[in-house]
């Protein structure tokens, strides 16, 4: 029995428009989208006003996050605003579940367009809405998963190996075996990054093996991806590449979307630790390409530095140069390094001479690398 | 449900998913009944309003991301149930629409959620009885 009654405030009956099926709640939520540049204040009250076609809208954005997080941000945080100004929207706890909703949309799709500020922010409104429902603990779950990936974009490896197991237990328990696979996920990439490769590798072929898997082959190719990652760290290129294989056609959809980022990424790594430098610089790009068309500006600027390395490497100090020059401002608006961190002003000033500072950028990637 | 909201029983048709929700707001509508008409002290046609409410909203409910299945997420019905005849009797009261009587009084001082507690209890007991239900 949910204990979470106690801070409910339940109104008295509210319009919630005439019941649509799923098909037509669908329709009506894909129009009010792809409208986004013609819409009229009344046009938005039409549409959202009407819960059913609310509800598909919010599960239409969550399916585009991780391909579109800019015009899913902005459709979310349109979404939540307009909720704040209607008081009368939806039944008994919706208007509370509709705002959380949206906030927690909102502050995903910030999380991968590396915001975190405002990722945090959203998700503690996303809090906020969650706590006043019927069922809160699925969405509180959610938003504590987002807010320990955001620690993990952090650098914050520890708070993450740390948290994420009694999440994975609470997802278990709500039975979401699919979110609980994404927890997993994200401790194992956090384990990585803690230098305990074996024991990401470990956890990586657990959750390779959930059962979940067959029917998401998004989150399956992000595990192959890191189990590939992971490979690559310790000097297995070959299965490391046996994995990317694996991984890509799971992905082979023509849209960006950030697990193809990833995986063009790790490709790269994998081709650059061969000694193929000119294979990996064109992976590179191809990564970056896909960060920067999806809007997530730190992942761009961290591969951005990759790249500039890849081209020192190739003794082409001048592109080198513009690559820095593209990623430093990401760099330092975003604080992906501390303030005052020597190794920017260093490779800032080396630019400035045309003479870039091969160590200066070893350090900063280190510094990158252990966030990414 | 007022069965003569052919809408909704039209949407739901083909969709084993929301023919489950029905089912299981079916086997529950009974004892919502009861809980507004018998304890909350709602009118018939009050009741008849809340229900068609509850049911559009359980529908939606269940659709949430990470919600359990329909028939997990029967006690959460019963809390919106309890949750709603009490906020709406309250209103009628704080109005003066509506004179409360000690026994109504009584239930409107308990958290809807324990009262639904009680209610779900009644339900587990049911559904012992007749498995199938």
């Amino acid at each position: 029995m949910p204990s979470s009654a106690r801070v409910l405030r339940f109104r008295a009956r509210r319009p919630s428009g005439v019941p649509l099926s799923p098909e037509e709640a669908t329709s009506a939520a894909r129009r009010y989208l792809e409208a986004a540049s013609e819409r009229s204040p009344e046009s938005t009250s039409d549409a959202l006003s009407n819960a059913d076609v609310l509800s598909s809208t919010l599960r239409l954005l969550r399916e585009q996050w991780a391909t579109s997080p800019q015009s899913v941000s902005d459709e979310a945080v349109h979404i939540y605003r307009w909720l704040q100004n209607s008081e009368r929207i939806g039944l008994f706890d919706e208007r509370d579940y509709f705002l959380g909703e949206a906030a927690f949309i909102a502050g995903t799709a910030s999380k991968f367009l590396g915001n975190r500020v405002d990722a945090l922010r959203w998700l503690d409104r996303a809090e906020a809405g969650f706590r006043h429902t019927v069922n809160a603990a699925p969405g509180l779950s959610s938003v504590s998963y987002a807010r320990l990936c955001v620690r993990f974009d952090m650098g914050r490896f520890d708070d993450v190996v740390d948290l994420m197991p009694s999440l994975v237990e609470s997802f278990k328990k709500l039975e979401m075996p699919v979110e609980a696979a994404k927890a997993k996920l994200v401790l194992a990439m956090a384990l990585k990054n803690s230098g305990r490769v074996e024991d990401a590798l470990t956890h990586l072929e657990a959750v390779g093996d959930e059962p979940c898997m067959e029917k998401n082959p998004t989150i399956r190719a992000q595990v192959l991806s890191e189990r590939g990652d992971a490979l690559r760290m310790t000097d297995r290129i070959d299965e490391a590449m046996s994995c990317y294989r694996e991984a890509l056609p799971l992905l082979a959809s023509g849209q960006a979307s950030a697990g193809r980022a990833d995986l063009r990424m790790f490709v790269a790594g994998a081709y650059r630790a061969k000694g193929a430098l000119d294979t990996a610089l064109t992976a590179f790009k191809s990564a970056a390409s896909d960060y920067k068309e999806l809007g997530m500006a730190t992942r761009a600027a961290y591969v951005g530095v990759l790249i500039s390395e890849t081209l020192l490497a190739l003794d082409r100090p001048r592109e080198a140069e513009w690559e820095i020059l593209q990623a430093l401002p990401t760099i330092e608006e975003q604080k992906m390094v501390p303030e005052g961190f020597a190794a920017v002003a260093l490779l800032r000033e080396s630019v400035k001479r045309r003479k870039t500072d091969p160590n200066a950028l070893r350090e900063l990637r280190e510094h990158l690398q252990k966030q990414n | 449900m007022d069965s003569s909201d052919d809408r909704v029983v039209q949407a739901e048709a083909d969709d084993p998913f929301e023919l489950e929700i029905r089912g299981v707001f079916q086997g529950t509508l009974g004892l919502i009944h009861l809980a507004l008409v018998t304890h909350y002290d709602l009118e018939e046609l009050e009741a008849i309003e809340l229900e068609k409410d509850l049911y559009v909203w359980f529908v939606r409910f269940c659709a949430r991301p990470g919600n359990f299945s329909p028939s997990q997420s029967r006690p959460f019905l019963m809390v919106a149930c309890c949750q709603f005849a009490r906020e709406y009797q309250k209103y009628l009261i704080g109005t003066g629409v509506r004179e409360p009587n000690e026994k109504l009084q009584k239930l409107l001082d308990r958290e809807p959620n324990d009262v639904a507690r009680d209610f779900n209890r009644n339900l587990d007991f049911l559904n012992l009885r007749n498995p199938d239900a």
